[in-house]
């Protein structure tokens, strides 16, 4: 049963990993070793019935793996990780989602988007463009939601990785109220962005640049900047995680999580507590990586907004009373199909979005020895 | 008939620019705003200490400028000094208002009071007026728009009251934000509020110092 599951996945794998076919030696190994680890991972996930675990293993290889791809393509193309502003003014910057929440009040109030790059694919690093970015983060949202942080997001498995890598917490005791933190993000780089006519959040607060590109630091301006995002990589991505086993950036920080968050309201899939079967033990509550869990929410059979459905809930629950679930059905109906479902969405746009990361970044680390 | 015309045109000068002192306010207006308790009562009563306390800004600045003979094109020295220090004003205001709303939540929270800037309630300021005279002084895209204009009627009095009208077309634009009081305030939105004031805070705070340093920001 689970190699039937498991050859739709396989055949979509085969789809895909054909288009990033390369004669490049290396990038064919890679893009070998790819395809066999996704399709293994989803066979398994069917097999154990268990998502989480083998869900972070795919996640944590696409963080590792993203940055170094990307900068082997920046130094390769630029010649330094730094953006020059004559890159920026060419509109030549890279676009990556995070910034999506920030340019929509400033496109719909002045129709500028307010983002260094090129709209349609354009030369250099502009890559794709703005525009097949925005589409295809559309798409797969409106159909997974918040899911996008635990299949798609090519930063967020550096956390979870740092997360996983200590047997317990050493930090256990967290004042809720941070959970607000992604939505006053959200709220301040998105109004100053209007004011300013700059994508405020990447310019002073993406941690990630510390691990993608920066803005080159030739005076005063640059160097504050690059130390913020040295900073805040060190303490929300390194730091807080290993202390804290939770995923504090996404939990604490990220405007573009809390963005997503709305979507879950448009997504059919969703996780329920099964009140009829809850203790409540709370372990859900222990494993929720983003604090999406609450004594409240159990209570009401709920999970938050700002549930991503990493699958750490159902998989811990030893009276799975955590279930997967489709808007419309009854609660614990049939979570498995419920499960499968958006595992088909998630893991095929994962194999789509992250395989080409994961086997860019491998192809690269062949590369050296191929 | 000519003085009719020049002040129909600021009007509709204000009303064009409405947008930009909308952007240019929204960081320290919305946040604000959100912190207060619910209802668009009491939120048009921030808004009208606000716009009033922005006008007052707005004319002094107006007058002092037009005194200095430098309405239109302030020397970067004193240009830099004079949006340096409102900028970390500004900074501290919003610093102490993210503070205050916390405690006066945790004292009154049924009040419908403003949230107050120093001293008992009785005596303390509307921060919201504060935070309005200070915005007052932002040199914004617009203001300079409206002192281009300005500088060019010939006395100080027309000036100012081509400044008013201009102020009235501008206003218009901040109506909308009394719909904020529908927004149902629990901890969740209070917090909300309060720390983005504070991440505002932070970044006008770096802008005022690197102002006064002597160095250049974003066009300053």
């Amino acid at each position: 049963m689970s190699v039937l599951l498991t050859l739709p996945i396989a055949i979509w794998s085969f789809l895909m990993f054909a288009h990033f076919w390369q004669p490049n030696r290396s990038a064919q190994i890679a893009i070998i070793m790819t395809a066999v680890f996704m399709i293994a991972l989803f066979f398994m996930m069917m097999r154990t019935r268990s998502t989480y675990r083998w869900r972070r293993w795919f996640f944590v290889a696409m963080g590792l793996l993203f940055p170094v791809g990307f900068i082997h393509t920046v130094i390769a193309m630029r010649g330094t990780m730094g953006i020059p502003i004559e890159e920026m003014i060419a509109g030549r910057t890279p676009f990556c989602f995070l910034p999506i929440p920030l340019l929509i009040l400033p496109a719909a109030l002045t129709k500028t988007v307010v983002f260094p790059g090129s709209i349609l694919p354009g030369r250099g690093m502009a890559g794709a463009g703005m525009a097949a970015m925005a589409g295809m983060w559309l798409a797969i949202t409106i159909v997974v939601g918040k899911g996008w942080c635990s299949y798609l997001c090519f930063f967020g498995g550096i956390e979870e990785g740092m997360a996983a890598v200590v047997p317990r917490a050493k930090l256990k005791k967290i004042d809720t109220r941070w959970r607000y933190g992604p939505w006053a993000v959200l709220l301040a780089t998105s109004l100053l962005s209007l004011a300013l006519f700059d994508s405020v959040y990447c310019m002073w607060l993406c941690p990630f640049k510390a691990v993608s590109e920066y803005v080159a630091a030739r005076n005063t301006l640059g160097l504050v900047q690059n130390g913020i995002f040295i900073v805040l990589f060190a303490g929300l991505v390194i730091a807080l995680p290993l202390l804290t086993k939770k995923r504090t950036q996404c939990a604490f920080f990220c405007p573009f999580g809390a963005f997503q968050s709305i979507f879950n309201k448009t997504s059919v899939f969703d996780v329920k507590i099964d009140r009829t079967r809850c203790s409540p033990c709370v372990l859900c509550k222990t494993a929720c990586p983003t604090m999406s869990l609450t004594d409240e929410s159990i209570a009401q059979g709920e999970t938050l907004l700002s549930c991503m459905k990493c699958g750490a809930c159902v998989d811990v629950c030893p009276k799975d009373a955590a279930v997967w679930h489709i808007k419309g059905t009854e609660v614990a109906s049939k979570p498995e199909r419920a499960r499968l479902l958006l595992l088909y969405a998630a893991w095929g746009m994962a194999i789509m979005f992250g395989g080409g990361i994961i086997a860019q970044g491998l192809a690269t680390i062949l590369h050296v020895f191929i | 008939m000519a003085g009719y015309s020049i002040f129909g045109e600021a009007l509709v000068l204000g009303l064009a620019s409405g947008p930009a002192c909308m952007a240019s306010c929204g960081p320290v207006v919305v946040p604000s705003l959100l912190a207060e308790r619910a209802g668009t009562r009491l939120n048009a009563r921030y808004l009208s200490h606000f716009l009033g306390a922005r006008f007052v800004g707005y004319l002094l600045f107006a007058a002092v400028a037009w005194g200095l003979g430098a309405l239109v094109s302030l020397p970067p020295g004193p240009r830099l000094l004079v949006v340096g220090v409102v900028h970390v004003l500004l900074a501290c205001v919003l610093f102490w208002y993210a503070y205050a709303v916390g405690h006066a939540c945790a004292q009154t929270c049924a009040s419908s009071k403003l949230v107050t800037i120093g001293g008992p309630r009785k005596r303390g300021v509307p921060g919201a007026a504060v935070l309005g005279f200070l915005t007052g002084f932002s040199l914004c895209p617009p203001f300079v728009a409206a002192g281009v204009r300005a500088a060019e009627l010939g006395s100080i009095a027309l000036a100012l009251l081509f400044f008013a009208v201009f102020f009235v077309g501008t206003s218009v634009w901040f109506v909308p934000f009394v719909s904020l009081g529908w927004v149902r305030r629990n901890e969740a939105v209070t917090t909300v509020a309060r720390m983005a004031m504070t991440l505002i805070a932070l970044y006008y705070f770096y802008l005022g110092a690197m102002m006064l340093m002597g160095r250049k920001v974003y066009g300053y």
